[in-house]
């Protein structure tokens, strides 16, 4: 997952405690396992490196990519699985190493769902460009794996991979789980704000130290695919509560994607928010 | 026709549409049909204690109804400020530290501008007791680095007759894994008193109405705590704590409104007087107390609280010990048991016993020449006291506290033999045993 993953359960069973761990950490690194980019011989490896050849895919795989496939639609585009291969050209480091027009335009034509052949459990990637289920996996891993830990424990539990949480219900000793919300001066290291969670998601999107910054002007290192180039005036984070951390996690992304729109877009959906610019 | 509107592409102009459509697809994407709705909340900034509290002594004497609130801003660092607010208001009578006797007696009221008769038999009282006291209190807690932390505070309260000003400061550092927590506290007050009608000087008769040439103005008390305490984590169901506290007073430490009757040696009886003809006066002699300008304790206190399944063991002793010879001894148990998860039930038992203060008298003998300390305080006396009470407390969904506590104390006291003088003071109620009751309800949430 990239980030320390932990699970917090309440209980007096050391038994009890080691099987949430257990059936947590192997649902964590099977989804790991299966989609991630980095990892070669899985899905997204065979679809990535199929030349243009037809790939068909199991039903966790395609119930993945019909959800990116709303997220592409209801986000006029801006939400791609495909539009990883910007990375060739930008890398978020804090420098002023900002790409050239002519590069981004060039890469440009590798990007777009629009021009992928999903035809479900039927998929024809181009050869060229690739797709990366990273921006879903984390959440959706969250999310199965709570459902694993509910299912082993009646007990109260917490699911964390690196921020994106979900709380199976309240601890019984407390009025919630107290979840704090990172500053974004990250030198202080202390928690902007405290969150008490009862039940439900907990995602974050943004990254203040993820950067470039040239002539005076910040590039944040949210990628708009749809010009090739970071989303202006985007929220330095939005962290928001919904049913599901997947949920959660795709109001932040969707969010992050209105750039100066964010909190009304937030505003609008009706959720617990906390954007910060 | 046009086109269903299943055609349009969604679009950001529609984004309140967004949520519904994910919720649908996440649906889909985890293969449930339903979730249980997000319950999240940001943290409280302020937690809020109040307490409002009834305590009434039979007998018709001191009854107290007090308000206080305590409020907690905790900022996410681990500081704490805690701001509190207390409103006391007392009424009835108190004990003066005259003995019964078999006929009327006369006293001149604290001011110095009336007299008021106790009939016979009875523990003279003082009936114009009636205060209103506020307190303040401001603490500061703070971290000092990973292991230690820093409390500082001020108090201040305010009666018609006492002020009282102190600070407190407090180090604490946690070893051994945060298993052992070590402490030390400092606190200093300076009390300034303003009796009414003037302190009187010790020793001094109590004198016809109008004639304040006893009194003296207004008069101040020190104080200085030190405490040093251990808390200790035994295991996960097991935590003891122990204090060692030192408690240094010099200054003014009368109550400027006890007395102590002067005796016949033979009969016990107070000595009459007259008062000077045509003014009101005291029927009998009296002489205003007086205790050492210094007081001096120590004290022990160890404290256990058991977790088990729920319920929660909580038992403290405290042994006290001063240089006036009062020695004491307390024992506090609380027991908490839930019921269902939400409420529960809090029995509470204390006992509490003290030695008498070496200069305590319940009268003095009139052909001895006056001692230099001497105090019919029933609070310096010998007593052992007995507190018995339920505590009933409930959560809100909320996370809300409701809580009511109903508790009565007892205390008798007893004179030992060789204080009593003459023939008459066998058969009287020299200690002036005391009864209360105490109700409380406190509600406290977070804002």
């Amino acid at each position: 997952m990239g980030s320390p993953c932990e699970v917090l359960l309440e209980t007096d069973s050391e038994s009890s405690a080691a099987a949430v761990a257990g059936s947590v950490s192997t649902e964590a690194w099977r989804i790991e396992d299966k989609f991630s980019r980095y990892l070669p011989d899985n899905i997204v490896h065979r679809i990535n490196n199929s030349g243009g050849a037809p790939v068909e895919v199991d039903d966790e795989t395609a119930n993945l990519i019909d959800f990116a496939a709303t997220l592409y639609e209801m986000s006029d585009g801006r939400f791609d699985i495909t539009s990883g291969v910007l990375r060739e050209a930008w890398n978020f480091d804090g420098s002023d190493n900002v790409p050239a027009d002519s590069e981004v335009d060039r890469i440009l034509e590798r990007v777009g769902w629009s021009r992928v052949k999903w035809n479900r459990p039927e998929l024809i990637l181009a050869a060229g460009m690739q797709i990366d289920l990273g921006g879903i996996a984390k959440e959706y891993a969250v999310d199965k794996a709570a459902s694993e830990a509910a299912a082993e424990t009646d007990d109260a539990c917490l699911v964390n991979f690196g921020g994106d949480l979900v709380a199976t219900k309240a601890p019984t000793r407390s009025k919630g789980w107290q979840v704090g919300i990172d500053a974004l001066d990250q030198a202080q290291g202390l928690p902007q704000k405290l969150i008490r969670l009862q039940n439900g998601g907990l995602a974050t999107s943004g990254d203040a130290r993820r950067f470039l910054l040239k002539d005076g002007i910040r590039y944040g290192h949210i990628l708009d695919p749809t010009t090739g180039w970071p989303v202006q005036n985007a929220p330095r984070s939005i962290t928001v509560a919904a049913d599901t951390c997947t949920q959660a996690g795709m109001l932040a992304t969707l969010a992050m994607l209105e750039g100066k729109g964010a909190e009304t877009f937030l505003a609008d959906q009706d959720c617990k928010y906390w954007c910060y610019r | 026709m046009y086109e269903t509107d299943k055609e349009i592409p969604m679009s950001r102009k529609n984004s309140k549409s967004v949520a519904a459509t994910l919720t649908t697809a996440t649906c889909a994407l985890l293969g449930t049909t339903s979730t249980t709705p997000v319950n999240a909340q940001e943290e409280d900034e302020w937690e809020l204690d109040t307490a409002l509290l009834y305590y009434n002594e039979d007998g018709n004497r001191v009854q107290d109804i007090s308000f206080k609130m305590l409020a907690n801003r905790n900022f996410v660092d681990d500081r704490v400020l805690s701001l509190s607010l207390g409103v006391d208001s007392l009424t009835g009578a108190t004990p003066i530290g005259a003995i019964p006797f078999a006929g009327p007696q006369t006293f001149t009221s604290p001011s110095g501008n009336q007299v008021r008769t106790t009939p016979p038999g009875e523990i003279p009282l003082d009936p114009s007791f009636l205060d209103t006291r506020v307190a303040l209190t401001a603490n500061w807690q703070q971290p000092l680095g990973r292991l230690s932390s820093f409390n500082a505070g001020l108090s201040a309260s305010s009666e018609y007759d006492y002020l009282h000003l102190g600070a407190n400061f407090k180090l604490s550092r946690d070893f051994n894994k945060r298993n052992t927590t070590v402490s030390m506290g400092l606190a200093f007050a300076a009390d300034e008193l303003d009796p009414v009608g003037g302190a009187p000087m010790p020793l001094t008769p109590m004198l016809d109405v109008d004639d304040l040439s006893n009194r003296m103005g207004n008069q101040n008390k020190d104080v200085m705590d030190v405490v040093l305490g251990v808390s200790q984590i035994i295991n996960q169901n097991l935590i003891m704590q122990f204090n060692y506290s030192f408690s240094s007073s010099d200054g003014y430490l009368n109550d400027p409104y006890k007395i102590v009757s002067l005796v016949d040696p033979v009969t016990g009886d107070p000595v009459p007087r007259i008062p000077s003809p045509g003014v009101d006066g005291p029927s009998h002699e009296y002489r205003f107390e007086s205790r050492p300008g210094e007081r001096t304790k120590h004290s022990l206190f160890g404290q256990a609280k058991y977790y088990m399944n729920g319920k929660v063991l909580d038992a403290s002793y405290r042994y006290m010990t001063d240089d006036w010879d009062i020695d004491s001894h307390t024992v506090d148990v609380r027991f908490r048991w839930p019921i269902g998860d939400r409420s529960y039930l809090e029995p509470h038992f204390r006992y509490y016993t003290q030695t008498h203060a070496n200069f305590y008298r319940t009268s003095l003998d009139s052909s001895l020449p006056l001692p230099s300390y001497a105090s019919a305080d029933y609070r310096l006396g010998e007593f052992d006291a007995i507190t018995l009470g339920l505590k009933y407390g409930w959560k809100t969904e909320s996370g809300n506290e409701w809580s009511a506590r109903l508790e009565a104390y007892s205390a008798d006291g007893s004179v030992p033999a060789n204080l009593l003088i003459g023939s008459n003071q066998g058969g009287l109620e020299m200690y002036p045993d005391l009864d209360a009751i105490i109700a409380q309800f406190s509600y406290s949430f977070g804002w």
